[in-house]
């Protein structure tokens, strides 16, 4: 019963990924990206793609993450960023090229708001009212309102289609558990997608990890790959 | 021109800002720096974005997969954490930071702060943590050089349309100056070695004015060379004997006996605070339903104190008896007029509660929309669904039933204990743990603490022969 999520390969993981679809890429700094997921959608090709990830800085990073998904960006697959840093100041490459040349969409959300609307998205809550971006260049456009705690303004919930993660361990159900710093986007993005793949250092079987220990149980996880 | 300040050397300075017990975030570039020259179990907690809690100078070979908020690998200090990029917001939102250090580009008299920009390409900027730390942050320190490369000033007199942050910084830290941000205006504090209030002023694109007591910068970490303080406490009375009548209280796990926090409960019945109002979920119905209660025996819950008429209100999901033959005593004292009630489904609850602590005003929930618990809110279509508009809890004391906890207040659940506890754990003023084991900081895995110090104030131990059966 439990195999179903269990894919044989990235590619087939990623292979049914529409054009035009939303994907959030987990990871911070070098750490805990689906780096084979990522490769894998440059082979399949989709376009059109509306990447949503917390990026920088790599620049130190030994890691070949980051720049997978600048390839998706340089192969034109991507139409829009949402991202609090898409590239580190002073080594935006493809991307602010391609924002510059007018063919990528940036949409810049500071980092703890933008966790917040997706944790709203994946927890069906229609809106939140946050105090960060008051008075900033953040703000334009938003509901802004007064609460006996101060001044706050609306932000409105984000979802995707995907969620591309990176998980020390997976049981065959899909239960997850991070190390380290992989923990950093990857449960709430994991509870924002419609479909989330998981990249598993390990995979076992159901009882093998510590109920306690969990962190995205598997309602959250709906496909698991093992990492190369 | 006198030399600056190398980058070490601010972080000091910085550092020196410090105090016990704080939680301290930090921003990459300078204030990363702070991590390197803090002493070793210094009595703060440093909080990465890179999603560590407590850590300390960058090691390549750390190993503990947790990165700092420049992307280096560190270790985590004995009783630091784990935690996800969620967590770390709602620290900052929540008001769980007491000190925010930011790399800003530019900062003004006022306090604004702008972060990351290029000319090359105005309109496209990164704020990455910026915006977050300088909202969040009790005290928000910016560290960076006096002036920038083209020897332009980095600290001016009005900022442009655009900030990341309003009136937000308290204290800048440059390389030639400690200058601190009042009432709009900027006083000259102290000046780097060899340097004077002229030479800074000169560098300085907004009005200065040199302190009574201008010094020479000297950081001093001595107030970081002491140890830790541990927040064990010897008793139930002694942890909350300072509730004062009238306190919002939250207390609650779920069901029956499993994971409530009973003896404090009998510690707050013995120590009579009357006026409460109680946040829980069910506001005592473990005593009336057997949950495996042993023949002979009544269960510990809520009852014990609005029994004891401590209790004028309650905001609960479930505050009846399922049975009308076996009414719960805050049923009783309902039908007698003698205690109000807010009534709140049960997720609800738990939103709120977690919108508390972590800083969020108020959301928008499809729970209870065109029901009776939507009268006298705002509903809202979003996206083509109703809403109704919800707002955080808080409470001036939460007592929460952890299972383990070290002397630093991390903690760790058993079971369905960590059902309401954790969500309340960030949400109030005073938050104390019922624990039945206390360990030293660095025993708790710090991939398995669900609750991090930096939410609990209190610790106690259940004494052995406590039964949450009376």
């Amino acid at each position: 019963m439990p195999q179903e999520k269990l894919y044989a390969t990235p590619q087939a993981a990623v292979a049914d990924i529409q054009n035009g679809s939303t994907i959030l890429v987990a990871g911070f700094a070098g750490y805990g990206f689906a780096e084979g997921l990522l490769a894998a959608l440059l082979e399949v090709g989709s376009n059109d793609l509306t990447l949503i990830y917390r990026a920088g800085p790599y620049a130190e990073v030994e890691s070949g993450s980051l720049p997978a998904v600048e390839n998706l960006v340089s192969n034109g697959q991507v139409s829009k960023l949402i991202s609090p840093m898409p590239y580190e100041p002073g080594s935006g490459g493809v991307i602010e090229q391609q924002w510059q040349a007018g063919q990528l969409d940036i949409e810049i959300v500071p980092q703890g708001v933008l966790v917040e609307r997706l944790r709203a998205g994946g927890a069906g809550i229609g809106g939140v009212f946050l105090p960060t971006a008051v008075g900033t260049r953040f703000e334009t456009g938003k509901e802004r309102r007064n609460f006996s705690d101060g001044e706050a303004v609306l932000e409105l919930p984000l979802k995707a289609d995907y969620a591309f993660i990176r998980v020390a361990a997976a049981d065959t159900l899909g239960n997850a558990i991070y190390q380290g710093s992989s923990r950093n986007w990857a449960p709430i993005m994991a509870m924002a997608a419609r479909v989330t793949i998981a990249e598993a250092d390990r995979i076992v079987e159901p009882g093998e990890l510590d109920p306690e220990a969990i962190i995205s149980p598997g309602i959250f996880v709906n496909r698991i790959v093992a990492a190369r | 021109m006198p030399q600056k300040l190398d980058e070490l050397t601010m972080a000091l300075r910085a550092a020196s800002e410090l105090r016990q017990g704080q939680v301290v975030a930090v921003g990459s570039g300078l204030p990363a720096k702070i991590a390197e020259i803090l002493p070793a179990q210094a009595p703060v907690q440093l909080l990465s974005d890179g999603g560590a809690l407590g850590y300390g100078p960058s090691q390549p070979d750390a190993g503990a997969g947790v990165c700092g908020p420049d992307g280096r690998p560190v270790a985590l200090e004995s009783g630091g954490s784990v935690v996800g990029m969620v967590d770390w917001a709602a620290m900052l939102r929540g008001g769980h930071v007491d000190v925010a250090v930011v790399q800003p580009a530019r900062v003004t008299p006022s306090g604004d702060l702008l972060g990351w920009t290029t000319a090359a390409t105005p309109g496209l900027f990164a704020p990455g943590r910026t915006v977050d730390l300088a909202a969040g942050g009790g005290t928000v320190i910016a560290m960076l050089p006096h002036t920038g490369s083209d020897g332009s000033a980095n600290i001016v007199a009005e900022s442009s349309p655009v900030a990341d942050g309003r009136s937000c910084v308290n204290l800048i830290i440059t390389d030639i100056a400690v200058i601190r941000v009042e009432n709009g205006a900027l006083v000259l504090e102290e000046v780097a070695p060899g340097w004077s209030y002229d030479e800074v002023a000169a560098l300085t694109g907004a009005p200065l004015t040199p302190a009574d007591d201008l010094k020479e910068i000297s950081p001093d970490l001595e107030a970081l060379k002491t140890a830790r303080h541990s927040k064990v406490f010897p008793d139930g009375p002694s942890a909350i004997g300072d509730m004062p009548d009238g306190a919002t209280v939250m207390i609650d796990g779920f069901g029956g006996p499993g994971g409530m926090a009973h003896y404090l409960l009998v510690t707050l019945r013995d120590q009579g605070t009357r006026g409460l109002t109680i946040i829980s979920n069910t506001i005592g119905i473990a005593r009336i339903v057997n949950f495996g209660t042993p023949a002979g025996k009544l269960a510990i819950d809520h009852s014990v104190i609005v029994d004891n008429g401590q209790v004028v209100k309650a905001i609960a999901s479930y505050p009846v008896s399922p049975s009308m033959s076996r009414p719960s005593s805050f049923e009783l004292a309902y039908r007698r007029g003698e205690v109000e009630l807010e009534l709140v489904p049960q997720g609800t609850l738990a939103e709120r509660l977690r919108a508390g602590g972590a800083g969020i005003y108020a959301f928008y929930t499809p729970t209870g929309a065109g029901t009776l618990i939507a009268e006298g809110k705002e509903s809202r279509v979003i996206d083509g669904k109703e809403y109704i508009l919800e707002h955080g809890l808080k409470a001036d004391y939460c007592l929460i039933r952890g299972h383990k906890a070290d002397t630093l207040g991390n903690v760790v659940y058993k079971g369905t204990s960590r059902n309401f506890n954790a969500v309340m754990a960030p949400s109030a003023a005073i938050t104390v743990v019922e624990v039945d084991e206390v360990v030293e900081p660095g025993e708790l895995d710090p991939e398995l603490i669900v609750t991090p110090g930096v939410y609990v104030d209190r610790i106690v131990i259940r004494p052995e022969a406590f039964s949450a059966y009376e």
